[in-house]
């Protein structure tokens, strides 16, 4: 038997996600991912000053603008010639790593839970703990009122098997409620080094314009220290409970099972040493990442732009009426094939590097913990666990990059703007991969391209008709009632998609 | 939390009227419009078009009232795409029931693809069009952000949709519903939870030409600026990290109406020029809107004087 899905809009992400589902048997068969939301950044780009860009790409995204603002600011010291102080780039690393940390939250509690935690549970709560007794009464109190939509924006959900233990549930209930406050401090340590958050001022080519001090160094650590114990003490017990109630999905949503990380955290000023080191991950096993092997095909986008580019070539004229065209997403292929990027392959290509003692102790420690076995991490509670993981990682880290940091060290190295320059920023977004490529001739943007992590997960097939990682996840997994396609979000969510970034 | 008591109502109420430039006699009618906001009295239906979700992510580092109280106490929010449970078909549901029995408050983040409704879809149907729906019985729409207020980056010089600002859009559409601009990249959380709260009990705030609530946009931010004394005294930074006043790097502090230096972002952690970054003039009608008004000076110029 076959059947259709919508599934549009798929919420509890950023920005406009459509995905359509062929059943057959109850399992997917194919599926189509489609951004449905376009703005246009690399064309309103050229012409203008290329110190423009690092402000105007972190807005391609408010979850993750310090990820563009770093990819655009690093493309641009490569132009202009400039590297920034030991200084520089510490306070760099560490505003990305408050980002990572509030997008990692923000992710797990108040995007992704919500498919597997039963918030009603909490009707049924008898314990005295203020936060939950409240939203007790919140709940019932919409409920007598006879409100069209009671608990809005938790409630209407689909309707499905979520987390039956009563326990876990009002802990991650009250955990969703903490990690708002858990977040909003992450982005506090961002607005300390980086004037705001999101979107941070601060970020400029050659380093960062705040200076160190006591004050903003000690403010910083204090609030790591209540979020490195969040994450130990919620975030990663969790990630793990959530996990061994449904065991099923480390064996759902597996993927194309080909990686990709272009590494991210430098640990020193030439940037050869990375905390999460770059790499390609297929079945011919662990290889140096070429970026030349990078191209975006768009015979299934609205662009009318020639296809297979390589970014620094790239073109983006926009065709919204294109024929066969189904996603405003161009298709990033790797050697013309697709790849999953985001924490999970940052963490695998560590992993299996085997040279990251703590990346493997974190990882076998988890896999001891629920019993599986490292296969099992290419599948929906992989992704999650990783991100955990690599979550404590960078907080952690950041504790030790702060320990390298004094008051008054300068954080800033001059630089002019040449006529014409050439300039490839590579970073890591919380959601994976990112790459700016700036090309400069009368000191203007002559082209400005941007491969996004999330623009490699969602995207649409390629010109060879292969799906995308998430259209690949999605194949294959069964879905107990079309009206209510519980199983296929928790796929899509896994991922953690962010569409203003992957179309721009 | 939710469900706040009386004493948590006019204790915040107290922080609201601090917030808004309000005496405190007016606390108790603050608490009151608290409280019919819990009550279920003020849904409201935030809806993305050209948006990065910034300011929804800056919405939700209010701190008083804070975002989980915001959530289940303050405001009854039908549809949110980024936090509702909710999915697919049943969003769309949600947003034409509210939009059909009206009394609701519309806030619209992000510019409106005028030239190219494809750019931005959801449910198939241009959410160009689920704005104008949504819009016309609303009690009041709400542009958060540049993008909606101003057109921001989606509407800047050779954009390719044909981005436009909220207002702007309705004004095409001949829809008349009181519209409140907040303009920001993002927009100031306290600007966003602030005004909602005013235009609740005591209507409308008072608003400049531009639709701005004045008792934040009311000033530039030159004139509130940290660095002001030096730029009397012509101090001026040469470089990033310099001491002294950014003008001559760029600042857009003259030209950009908004209360951020000194209230502050991020729970009054820090500001753009606070940390020694030029203000980019993102609450600034113009914001980002010309190559020929770039955020920063004096690289470029330098280098193309002594070439030529």
């Amino acid at each position: 038997m076959t059947a259709k899905v919508e599934i549009d809009p798929v919420t509890r992400l950023e920005g406009h996600l459509a995905v359509r589902l062929e059943l057959d048997g109850g399992r997917v068969s194919q599926a189509f991912s489609s951004g449905e939301m376009f703005r246009g950044f690399e064309v309103l780009l050229r012409g203008r000053s290329p110190m423009d860009a690092q402000q105007i790409t972190q807005r391609i995204c408010g979850v993750c603008p310090i990820s563009h603002g770093t990819a655009s600011i690093l493309a641009q010291d490569q132009a202009y010639g400039v590297s920034p102080p030991p200084g520089g780039r510490l306070v760099r690393n560490l505003i990305l790593a408050a980002n990572y940390i509030q997008s990692h939250l923000i992710h797990f509690y108040h995007l992704a839970a919500l498919d597997f935690v039963d918030v009603t549970a909490v009707l049924d709560y008898q314990g005295r703990d203020p936060a939950l007794v409240a939203l007790k009464a919140w709940i019932k109190s919409q409920v007598e009122a006879k409100v069209t939509y009671p608990a809005a924006p938790f409630l209407p959900r689909y309707e499905g098997a979520y987390l039956g233990q009563a326990e876990l549930n009002l802990g991650a209930v009250k955990h969703y409620l903490e990690a708002l406050e858990m977040r909003t401090k992450a982005h506090k340590m961002v607005a300390l080094f980086g004037g705001k958050a999101p979107h941070a001022t601060a970020l400029v080519p050659g380093g960062v314009t705040e200076q160190l001090t006591a004050r903003n160094l000690a403010a910083y650590r204090a609030m790591l220290d209540e979020l490195r114990t969040f994450i130990d003490q919620a975030y990663l017990p969790d990630v793990a409970a959530v996990a061994q109630a449904f065991p099923d999905y480390f064996a759902t949503g597996r993927g194309c099972g080909t990686f990709l990380a272009y590494g991210v955290f430098p640990e020193n000023d030439g940037r050869t040493e990375m905390l999460l080191p770059g790499g390609v991950l297929t079945g011919e096993g662990l290889k140096e990442l070429r970026v030349e092997a990078v191209t975006e095909q768009v015979k299934y986008s609205f662009f009318s732009s020639a296809s297979n580019l390589p970014p620094a070539q790239g073109r983006t004229e926009p065709a919204p009426d294109k024929a066969g065209a189904y996603s405003w997403l161009k298709a990033p292929r790797y050697d013309g094939r697709p790849m999953e990027v985001g924490p999970l392959a940052r963490i695998l290509v560590a992993y299996t590097r085997g040279d990251r003692p703590e990346v493997t102790r974190l990882v076998d420690g988890l896999l001891n913990q629920l019993g599986a076995k490292p296969e099992a991490l290419l599948s929906v509670m992989g992704r999650h666990a990783a991100r955990a993981l690599e979550c404590k990682l960078v907080a952690d880290r950041a504790a030790a990059w702060l320990d390298q940091l004094g008051p008054g060290q300068p954080t800033f190295t001059e630089f002019t703007i040449p006529r014409t320059g050439r300039g490839q920023g590579l970073t890591e977004a919380p959601r994976g991969a990112l790459g700016h490529w700036l090309e400069i001739h009368g000191h203007k943007i002559a082209n400005y391209q941007c491969v996004v992590p999330s623009t490699w997960n969602c995207s649409p097939r390629d010109d060879a008709g292969v799906p995308g990682p998430v259209e690949q996840a999605l194949a294959g997994t069964p879905i107990a009632d079309p009206d209510n396609p519980l199983e296929a979000v928790r796929v899509i969510r896994s991922f953690d998609p962010c569409l203003a970034c992957a179309v721009h | 939390m939710s469900n706040p008591t009386r004493r948590d109502f006019l204790k915040t109420a107290a922080a609201m009227a601090a917030l808004l430039g309000l005496g405190p006699g007016l606390v108790p009618k603050v608490a009151q419009a608290m409280e019919e906001l819990v009550s279920g009295l003020a849904p409201v239906l935030w809806l993305q078009g050209q948006s990065c979700s910034g300011c929804s992510v800056s919405f939700l580092n209010s701190e008083a009232p804070g975002p989980a109280a915001i959530l289940t106490g303050y405001l009854s929010l039908l549809f949110h795409s980024t936090l509702s449970a909710t999915t697919g078909e049943a969003c769309l549901k949600i947003i034409n029931r509210a939009a059909g029995s009206g009394g609701h408050f519309l806030v619209v983040e992000g510019a409106m693809p005028a030239g190219m409704p494809r750019a931005c879809l959801m449910g198939h149907q241009p959410v160009t069009e689920q704005v104008l729906r949504a819009a016309e019985k609303a009690k009041a729409v709400v542009a958060v952000g540049s993008c909606a207020a101003v057109g921001g980056i989606p509407a800047a010089e050779n954009n390719p949709t044909g981005a436009v600002s909220v207002p702007e859009f309705l004004k095409r559409n001949k829809l008349e519903v009181p519209v409140i601009s907040l303009p920001g990249c993002p927009a100031h959380p306290d600007w966003t939870v602030g005004t909602i709260i005013h235009a609740l009990k005591f209507g409308l705030p008072e608003l400049d030409e531009l639709g701005r609530p004045k008792v934040f946009y009311g000033r530039l931010v030159h004139e509130q600026c940290p660095r002001f004394a030096d730029y009397e005294r012509k101090y001026f930074a040469k470089s990033f990290t310099d001491p002294g006043c950014l003008f001559k790097l760029g600042c857009l502090g003259p030209v950009t109406k908004a209360d951020c230096t000194l209230r502050k972002w991020n729970g009054g952690t820090n500001t753009c020029i606070m940390a020694g970054a030029p203000c980019i003039g993102c609450a600034a009608e113009t914001f980002a809107r010309s190559a020929a008004v770039p955020f920063y000076r004096r690289r470029e110029v330098e280098e193309a004087s002594s070439s030529s």
